[in-house]
């Protein structure tokens, strides 16, 4: 099942009015999050519970480099490390990533961007496979 | 309304003025916030600088590298990825103008690609008799290398701003250009 309902951006490191992280988790890829500025970025997706997801998909731009680790505390610290992913440079269109989690168990996944194409990256939506 | 945030690196021989420069920037009242880290050799200042007739802004953090050849080394394992360049020379002194240029090659292997504005500052201006470099001159290398150029004078706190609100205004355009490109992407 694909859903990305009921999960919701607790944090993010950096916040544009016109581009907040909501727009990460509302389902439409015509809105998005924004960085302003330096790495690393990163923001933490809470699950209403705890959930086995084997993949997650990510349509974003402008990252070069992601780190996705996990939790399964009620509260968005103690992360440990899942995957990390090398992505590819796309121009005018969405990146368009498809990444394994293995089942692995989670309340909070935290994706951390280290390096971009450009000193902005967008994350346009994201939605898991459980 | 936006708060980018930069960091920016101060680049130059030493004794040209760059400590005095981010000095000037750390006591002039605005919010700011200053650090100084003895290990590394490297000061950091914040600086947040308006765009003009918006709401937005750019917080710049400086990073005031010691001019020292022994704590160079330790100093480029800081500079990171930077957003933005501040080289500075000094006006009456041809040498830290001609290295301007190992400046340039040096910083330009931590930039990975991405496009990194800078500005070249030639300080010392209140030292008019004592000018060695002329603003043709540095205006001229400037260009070729895509920086904007600027006189300041530190000590008598002429024209300090203007490098600053020149960096702040090009990322502000990078961030301009990125978001209009993100809001039109097509589905892949
Ligand atoms: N006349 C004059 N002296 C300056 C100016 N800026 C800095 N200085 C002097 O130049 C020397 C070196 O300055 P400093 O900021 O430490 O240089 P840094 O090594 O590049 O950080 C100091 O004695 C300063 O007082 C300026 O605009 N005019
Ligand atoms: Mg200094």
């Amino acid at each position: 099942m694909i859903d990305s309902s009921g999960a919701h951006v607790v944090l993010a490191s950096s916040s544009d009015e016109n581009h907040p992280p909501e727009n990460i988790t509302d389902g439409n890829n015509k809105t998005f999050w924004m960085s302003t500025g330096m790495f690393p970025q990163e923001f933490i997706i809470r699950f209403p519970e705890t959930t086995n997801i084997s993949t997650v998909t990510m349509d974003s731009y402008n990252i070069k480099h992601l780190k996705i680790e996990r939790n399964t505390s009620p509260n968005a610290a103690n992360f440990e490390p899942v995957t990390q992913e090398e992505i590819e440079q796309t121009e005018g269109h969405l990146q368009l990533n498809s990444i394994s989690l293995k089942g692995c168990r989670a309340t909070h996944l935290r994706f951390i961007v280290t390096e971009g194409y450009d000193h902005f990256v967008s994350v346009h939506r994201i939605s898991v496979k459980t | 309304m936006v708060k980018l945030r930069a960091k920016c690196l101060l680049l130059g021989d030493a004794a040209v003025g760059k400590s005095s420069l981010s000095h000037i920037f750390y006591n002039d009242g605005s919010l700011f916030q200053k650090n100084y880290s003895l290990t590394t050799g490297v000061e950091l200042v914040m600086k947040c600088i308006n765009i003009p007739e918006t709401n937005d802004s750019v917080e710049l953090y400086i990073l005031d590298t010691a001019g020292k050849e022994t704590l160079a080394e330790g100093c480029e394992k800081m500079w990171g990825e930077p957003s933005l360049l501040c080289l500075v020379f000094d006006l009456t002194s041809e040498q830290s103008f001609a290295n301007c240029t190992c400046w340039m090659e040096r910083v330009q292997a931590h930039c990975k690609g991405l496009r990194v504005p800078g500005v070249l500052v030639g300080n010392k201006s209140d030292l008019s008799a004592r000018r060695e470099v002329q603003a043709s001159v540095a205006e001229e290398w400037a260009q070729s290398k895509g920086l904007e150029y600027h006189e300041t004078s530190a000590k008598e706190m002429v024209n300090c701003d203007a490098p600053l609100l020149s960096l702040a205004q090009s990322f502000y355009s990078l961030y301009q250009e990125q978001r209009e490109i993100m809001q039109n992407l097509g589905p892949g």
